[in-house]
């Protein structure tokens, strides 16, 4: 382990200076230990293994070990070389060129070069791919294949977070002559051929996924023949799997078992980092509620709440506290101070402020984040305590709550909720991901910002970093934006969630990616 | 005959029609965009645009059902918005689980609740009956969501015994996997049956023609299999049939707790991710399947009691 260690941190070292040698999937150091299978409990079946179509952290994880990126996430969130071994970008920041590596073949035979690089991103960017996300990759304007090691990309627009922004599962390169092979269309892929660890072997929509390790493997060869995704919806029998020895590795276990599962000598639980903060998010134009407009009586709602206690009490240790409006793990984070639980200062900023009383409604998803609606239970009875008329927390199904309160006008929200939980994590771990919810040009409906937050300074700062090539001064512009942020508080900013594993002791190698996703592929029986 | 399933089969058109329109209507009456849930957070309003013109949702709604109601006609479900598979495709790869579960928890029920609605019946106010009734009782009001989270913590995790629902992998052999969920699905069947098969039973027994066929020196089990029996079948039939009918529709609660990939989830899943053309395919199916179920126990009556005649 400790070996894997130090190579991560050696490989994150050299990607600094952009000649790398490890990857995300392909740890140097690690001793293989034969397993046959491993069996992994997740809660959702993926829509579709497309890697241009992914949109759900625990689909992209499985398609990762498939389909590889040029450049991964580490442990410690840092980027590093996957099939690209280094990278470049013009003095104008407007080109990145990719040196990838040689050798390599896909799953299928063929050869991994600059066209399947190419290929896969104009792929991404195509209208007529089935539900392509491209997301922020849309600042790609041209993809050339230099020659057949070199990739170079053409932004529009500068773009410094780009490398970070190519971990993502979509940008995966997959082989230009797997989308004629039935099932896969052009259009649409469903058996993902990449050049990862492990290799599609079947499907049944629901029930399970399987892979089979690809024994060409250009890394370090994972050691279970195959791995199955088994998709059990429901908690309980989730963890009714780990507990019978049925599953090796489950995900979100009931949260309210922590304590028990913990204690447990047969199994093992892995509190895996996540960048997804959670926070009630308040409508700061409210019509119907104008007290929150005002910057102290939201900063109140901040102190009235008490965070530790709701991580201790009702998420059962599953979060850390927040030091600042976003999760400590984004590139361009900064601590930027705390809101310590203190009722009576709350009361009284209510007091001055004329909010004293003021009645309040809030609402919440069931069953989206880990313990969401108890949480908001929790928030409301704080929010009451401190002397607030609290109604709710109501609840809703997540497309009705998408379209109706993160998606809505600001006088649409006002009708139905002044206050709603929230969660959001960053597609990669850069802070100008965090900061889309609170640029007042992503407000909703055009974007997710569904406090409909607005300071003219913030907005100047986030493009001011979002512009700035030079790592050091853009952390320092995200930095005085964030303090801004915290002091304006357009959120009670609860904590940064956590993602819980459990697996049996039988198992060994399960690791973390802090953004929400988990890595089995080194999986090694103990 | 011949005449009335044509007939009946002739009606069912409009009652199909009517449901297309009505499914079509409510999964567009509910909340929730379904390109915006597709689009995830990331995206801009830009992204859901796109996705909104791949799904035609961007059509007016009056085109949009014309366009439904045309594929209908050339057996043309449409796409999985979720999936990018034919809904057919969808609806074939999870029917299989569900037909097998309902098929053999229908089995098991119909076998233990008659029995057990037959013992109660001959033995009225004993000891048996009260058991039996009670134990009815139980089965029925159960919540089967507690019911199968109990049985799997009894049978696979204290009695290591069974595997705990869900397939099992590819090629084994091993289809224990089928006992906790049929189980579970079958107890509240047995439940009805029973209570339906004892009530039914009692009423038989105390009329005149078992009294003749007693006299007539006919032994016990002659004449509670043969004269009782038969004549008490009716609504056991008629209750044993719309359970069926239900199962086909897939058991969503029973499929969750057991990660059962059927029907009943795939239904639910869609309309959580408003993927319309799925939903719509689903409902269309299952009351195909209902109506069907329905008109084979109308015949099923013409067999059990000969006085029905559909000429």
């Amino acid at each position: 382990m400790g070996n894997r260690v130090f190579a991560l941190l050696l490989a994150a070292g050299l990607a600094i200076v952009g000649c790398g040698t490890g990857g995300g999937n392909a740890p140097t150091g690690s001793t293989s230990k034969h397993g046959d299978k491993l069996t992994v409990a997740i809660g959702i079946d993926p829509d579709n293994l497309d890697p241009a179509a992914q949109t759900t952290t625990t689909a992209q994880q499985i398609v990762d070990m498939m389909a590889e990126a040029l450049v991964s996430i580490d442990s410690k969130g840092n980027t590093i070389p996957l099939l690209a071994t280094s990278w470049t970008n013009s003095p104008d920041g407007l080109s990145y060129t990719f040196t990838l590596r040689t050798g390599i073949k896909f799953t299928d035979g063929t050869a991994f070069d600059a066209k399947a690089v190419k290929f896969s991103l104009d792929r991404l960017l195509s209208p007529e791919t089935f539900k392509a996300q491209k997301g922020v990759l849309n600042v790609i304007s041209q993809v050339d294949a230099v020659d057949d090691t070199h990739a170079k990309f053409t932004l529009k627009s500068q773009f410094p977070a780009f490398v970070a922004a190519m971990t993502q599962t979509v940008a995966a390169i997959v082989s230009p002559a797997s989308v004629n092979v039935p099932p896969n269309t052009p259009k649409q892929i469903q058996q993902p051929i990449g050049t990862g660890p492990y290799k599609f072997s079947e499907r049944q929509a629901g029930d399970h996924i399987t892979m089979v390790k690809n024994s060409d493997y250009w890394g370090t060869k994972p050691n279970y023949d195959t791995q199955i995704y088994k998709i059990v919806p429901e908690a309980t029998s989730r963890e009714t799997l780990v507990k019978s020895g049925q599953a090796d590795v489950i995900m979100l276990p009931p949260a309210n078992d922590l304590p028990a599962l913990r204690n447990d000598p047969n199994l093992r639980v892995i509190m895996s980092q996540s960048d997804r903060t959670i926070q009630m998010v308040i409508n700061t134009v409210d019509q119907v509620v104008p007290n929150l407009q005002k910057k102290e009586v939201r900063q109140a709602l901040n102190y009235a709440v008490d965070k530790d206690a709701i991580i201790k009490n009702v998420m059962f240790g599953a979060a850390v506290p927040l030091e600042g409006p976003m999760s400590k793990t984004l590139a361009g984070s900064c601590p930027t101070g705390s809101y310590g639980y203190d009722v009576n200062k709350a009361k009284q900023m209510l007091q001055a402020n004329g909010a004293a009383g003021m009645k309040v409604r809030l609402i919440s998803p069931t069953g989206r984040y880990v313990q969401d609606f108890p949480v908001a239970q929790a928030v409301a009875g704080y929010l009451r305590e401190a002397g607030l008329v609290v109604e709710g927390p109501a609840t809703s199904d997540w497309p009705s709550y998408v379209s109706g309160i993160v998606l809505a006008t600001p006088e649409k929200q006002a009708q139905k909720t002044d206050l709603h939980l929230l969660g959001w994590a960053p597609a990669y771990l850069d802070a100008s991901q965090q900061f889309e919810q609170f640029y007042s040009l992503r407000a909703a409906p055009k974007g997710q910002e569904s406090s409909y937050y607005k300071n003219p300074q913030v907005d100047a700062l986030i493009e001011k970093g979002n512009s700035d090539p030079v790592a050091s001064t853009r952390n320092k512009t995200y930095c005085d934006a964030a303090k801004i942020v915290w002091d304006d508080a357009p959120w009670i900013f609860l904590y940064n969630q956590k993602l819980p594993l459990v697996t049996t002791s039988k198992v060994t190698g399960i690791t973390g990616v802090p953004n929400e996703k988990f890595n089995t592929v080194y999986a090694a029986p103990a | 005959m011949l005449t009335y399933v044509a007939g009946r089969l002739l009606l069912a058109v409009p009652t199909l029609l009517g449901v297309a329109t009505i499914v079509f209507m409510l999964v567009r009456l509910l909340p929730g965009d379904p390109a915006a849930v597709m689009a995830g957070p990331q995206a801009t309003d830009a992204d859901i645009e796109v996705l909104r013109h791949q799904f035609n949702l961007d059509q007016p709604p009056l085109q949009q059902y014309g366009g439904f109601l045309l594929r209908l006609l050339e057996g043309n479900l449409g796409i999985s918005t979720r999936s990018g598979h034919t809904v057919a495709e969808e609806i074939l790869t999870r029917a299989p689980y569900t037909i097998q579960l309902a098929v053999l928890a229908t089995l098991l029920a119909t076998v233990i609740g008659v029995t057990l609605g037959i013992l109660a019946a001959t033995r009225p106010n004993t000891k048996l009956d009260v058991a039996i009734s009670a134990t009815s009782v139980f089965g029925i009001s159960m919540p089967v969501y507690w019911l199968g989270l109990m049985l799997i913590v009894i049978f696979s995790i204290k009695l290591h015994e069974l595997h705990l629902g869900g397939l099992p992998a590819a090629g084994a052999s091993d289809w224990s996997g089928f006992v906790l969920p049929t189980t579970t699905l079958a107890l509240f069947s047995i439940g009805l049956v029973a209570r339906m098969t004892r009530g039914s039973m009692l009423e038989v027994l105390g009329l005149d023609y078992v009294r003749t066929a007693r006299a007539k020196g006919a032994n016990r089990r002659t004449v509670l299999l043969k004269h009782a029996l038969r004549n008490a079948m009716l609504p056991v039939v008629t209750a044993v049939s719309l359970q069926f009918g239900a199962l086909l529709g897939g058991a969503v609660l029973t499929e969750t707790v057991f990660s059962w990939p059927g029907i009943g989830r795939l239904l639910v899943d869609s309309i959580f991710s408003r993927d319309y053309p799925v939903v719509q395919g689903v409902v269309l199916v299952l009351s195909v399947t209902f109506i069907a179920v329905n008109l084979l126990t109308d015949l099923l009556y013409a067999y059990i009691d000969p006085r029905i005649r559909y000429d």
